[in-house]
């Protein structure tokens, strides 16, 4: 499984491992979702969601990196224009393939490319514009909007099977499983760093909150995909059941950073004494 | 196969860019204090920019939705039911944002027992009641003053008239108000092009407004250009999506 | 036999009824778990070198955590619903798993932020990650149960078109946004200083200098909540209520452009109403200062 939270204790991942890890992870993951068509069948519909897992990783790194900096607005605002942009891409291009008549692999590729368009887009608005004055701005929205894209074409794929939006319609947006997609993509990408937040944050932490996060999200949108007709109940079922396996996993390691990155872990106890707080 | 351009609608495109835009600017009409308002620090509903506005103008988009439903499911949708559903969805936001100013004014009253007072001006601009007096020490202001209050109201009524008309630009592209894809689809693309719109918002406000009064409020125009082209861009995306799925 | 209409009534005062319950258990949630706005000075008490024992649960804003509660509540209770299960079994399971991933939430921020604090020495206190927990996951489940239900009326009885999952979302948006501006407050400026004189509003100097002492021992979260529970509470109720009811009442009791105008009236009387209680404030606390700006109260 992912190495993303593993990092070695205090260094951690550079920016530019992540976005690696996260932009091709997120994509295989999505793209081996054809192994369905492939082999005619609908188990491999999990992989989606590590896809989403992997994405999310990322946008919970880059959301990490730029709420650093005061945005003047909570830490969630920028999860839920993550995702804003994200529908609206992956929508676009997913569908696109369909209306202008090219194959529909192109699809998720699209959808990214315009998504990190917009986010470019958005990056500029706010410091070109609204005078945000964030170095990062760009480079961030950019990160932010592709990776909710994927999240969502990621989620999206583990419960329709396929990311043709001929199965997408029917199975995700038409029984409204799109909006726990929606925002349960923006919690995973904001919610690791807002849980996390503090002067001693540290990477691998966070990030692991973002595995865990996103493990229990694929949990339960493979539960979702079985009432999907197109869908067989084992293949949603497998997808709740690796994800639980991740989010036991990670959660395990996130208690075990918790021991080592707290000041004190105890059963309960007193405050601490005023000598102590010198 | 659907040839692109026959599905574009230049007037679709304009209606779904305003709706945007008036969202970004009905963000600006709504008075919050973000975290300091929720110790009674500085005027304001105690909460995010963003969250409020969203409260506001989704529950704007739910009565859009069901006003929509009964009147264009007959298959006739006159101008006259148009002008009705997007009123709908602004009233419907306009009774949220109310009722919330309204409750949190009482909790300010009666549960922090403070004055509601703008420390922005020295004047409330419609009762003309003193407001410096009555700002208690080491606060910006707190409670929502009925300038602010005033201002609450236009900016649900922006917020959900500009949620509304996206999803009534998006359902109609279609036609359709009985396929229930459909429906969904437009549903979560406005509330897409909604949170793009109240984030840009937000971030030219940079935390707490107190209203029109405001004057950070003459920081507007920047928002209503971010908007217009964020919201540009979703529209020209968004028609061929709507018109592509069915 | 019944006119449609009282029948049509019955229901718009019963997705009121829930509504008003779900507001109410929804600011109680974030009370006890201190979510939201109120959350910046239990942050903050630590920096300040006031260790506490107060959760410390910051998962998002609440209207996005109640926007995810509610539609996973109901992805899993349409789930259930189109495997035939009874409806009311249906929503129970969905709100239950719902509160389930609400609980692993306010672990991993509760602990996650303390252990963001080391150098201020919070220490982490699994006795009241235990504590709190079930007490956050029991308030947010009565709050998703009623959300999801009366979305479900809404969807299913009033003939609203989303389907459940996106308008359950939406309405824990709605939700999440009412309950962080109405009852928090009342945590967040009284309960959290109620060592500060009652009548005014947080010194910026006392930033972060939180109550942190109980009636017996230390205060916690679960403290808050029965002091919240005597006002903001039941306030927030009233607000979630009041816009849910008098949103589908307008459109239940009226027609056309008619709901408009009840509608307008609507939120003229809430603005009148809304002077009439900052007029009785001003000539009740008077002002802080005399004409001459020297502080007399």
């Amino acid at each position: 499984m992912s190495t993303a939270a593993g990092g070695p204790a205090g260094g951690g991942l550079n920016p530019n491992q992540v976005i690696i890890l996260g932009a091709v992870g997120g994509l295989a993951g999505i793209y081996l979702t054809m192994l369905n068509q492939a082999m005619d069948t609908t188990i491999f519909s999990f992989l989606g969601g590590i896809g989403a897992i992997f994405a999310a990783v990322w946008g919970a790194d880059a959301v990490r990196r730029v709420c650093s900096y005061g945005l003047g607005t909570g830490v969630p605002s920028i999860g839920m224009v993550a995702l804003g942009m994200g529908v609206v891409a992956t929508m676009f291009g997913l569908t696109l393939p369909k209306v202008i008549g090219i194959p529909i692999i192109a699809g998720p590729i699209i959808s990214f490319i315009v998504a990190a368009i917009i986010g470019l887009l958005i990056g500029l608005m706010s410091n070109k514009i609204l005078m945000m004055n964030i170095p990062i701005m760009e480079k961030s929205m950019v990160e932010i909007a592709g990776a909710g894209a994927l999240v969502m074409i990621g989620l999206s794929t583990a419960i329709a099977g396929s990311f043709d939006i001929v199965a997408i319609m029917p199975a995700v947006v038409e029984t409204g499983f799109i909006a726990l997609v929606f925002i349960g993509g923006a919690m995973t990408i904001l919610h690791p760093f807002n849980a996390c937040l503090g002067p001693d944050e540290k990477q691998d932490r966070t990030l692991g909150v973002a595995v865990s996060k996103g493990a229990l999200i694929m949990a339960l949108v493979g539960f979702a995909s079985l009432a999907v007709e197109s869908m067989d109940a084992m293949s949603g079922a497998l997808t709740t059941i690796v994800g639980l396996v991740i989010w036991v996993v990670y959660f395990k390691k996130f208690m075990k950073n918790t021991h080592r990155d707290s000041y004190l872990v105890t059963g309960t106890g007193l405050l601490p004494s005023e000598e102590e707080l010198e | 196969m659907i040839d692109p351009i026959t599905i574009i609608d230049p007037i679709t495109i304009i209606l779904i860019t305003l709706g945007g835009v008036l969202i970004g600017l009905g963000v600006h009409f709504i008075p919050v204090g973000g975290a300091p308002a929720a110790m009674a620090q500085a005027t304001g509903v105690g909460t995010g920019t963003v969250q409020l506005a969203a409260g506001a103008g989704l529950t704007g988009l739910i009565s859009a939705g069901f006003m929509y439903n009964n009147l264009a499911i007959d298959g006739i949708f006159t101008s006259v039911d148009y002008i009705t559903v997007v009123a709908s969805g602004a009233i419907g936001s306009m009774i949220m944002i109310s009722v919330t100013m309204f409750v949190g004014q009482l909790i300010y009253v009666y549960g922090v027992g403070v004055p509601p007072v703008s420390a922005k001006v020295k004047k409330d601009p419609i009762t003309g009641d003193v407001q410096d007096l009555y700002v208690s020490r080491g606060t910006e202001g707190h409670g929502v003053p009925t300038v602010s209050f005033v201002s609450g109201t236009i900016g649900g009524l922006l917020g959900g008239l500009g949620g509304s008309m996206i999803y009534v630009q998006l359902m109609e592209i279609v036609g359709d108000p009985s396929n229930m894809a459909v429906v969904a689809l437009a549903g979560i693309f406005a509330t897409g092009v909604f949170y793009v719109n109240a984030v840009l918002a937000s971030y030219n406000i940079g935390g707490t407004i107190e209203g029109f009064h405001d004057p950070k409020f003459k920081r507007v125009p920047k928002a209503i250009i971010s908007c217009l082209i964020a919201s540009l861009i979703c529209a020209i995306i968004a028609v061929p999506i709507m018109g592509g799925v069915v | 036999m019944v006119d449609p209409i009282v029948m049509d009534l019955g229901i718009v005062a019963l997705t009121g009824a829930l509504a008003t319950i779900a507001g109410a258990a929804e600011d109680l949630e974030s009370d006890v778990g201190s979510q939201s706005n109120p959350n910046s000075q239990v942050q903050l008490a630590a920096q300040m070198n006031f260790p506490h024992r107060i959760f410390n649960k910051a998962i998002s804003g609440e209207p996005p955590a109640y926007g995810l509660w509610c539609a996973s509540g109901a992805t899993v209770a349409s789930v259930l619903m189109a495997k035939e299960m009874s409806i009311f079994f249906a929503i129970a399971i969905g709100s239950f798993v719902a509160a389930i991933i609400l609980g692993l939430f306010s672990v991993t921020a509760h602990m996650g932020r303390t252990a963001s604090q080391k150098r201020f020495k919070q220490p982490v206190y699994m006795d009241m990650v235990l504590g709190h927990v079930p007490s956050i996951m029991a308030h947010g489940y009565i709050a998703i149960f009623c959300i999801v239900a009366f979305s479900y009326i809404m969807n299913h009885f009033m003939g609203h078109p989303f389907p459940l999952p996106l308008l359950a979302f939406l309405w824990g948006i709605a939700a999440g946004a009412i309950g962080s501006s109405t009852g928090d407050v009342h945590y967040g400026a009284e309960r959290e200083f109620q060592n500060q004189p009652f009548g005014c509003g947080l010194n910026a100097a006392f930033s972060g200098n939180i109550v942190r002492k109980g009636e017996a021992g230390l205060r916690n979260g679960i403290d808050n909540v029965w002091a919240c529970a005597k006002f903001g509470g039941p306030l927030t109720g009233l607000a979630l209520g009041m816009t849910v009811f008098l949103d589908n009442w307008r459109t239940t009791v009226f027609e056309g452009m008619n709901t408009i105008i009840a509608g307008l009236i609507i939120v003229l009387i809430l603005i009148l109403a809304n002077r009439m209680v900052e007029v009785k404030a001003r000539k009740a606390y008077g002002p802080y200062k005399d004409e001459d700006g020297v502080e007399i109260a």
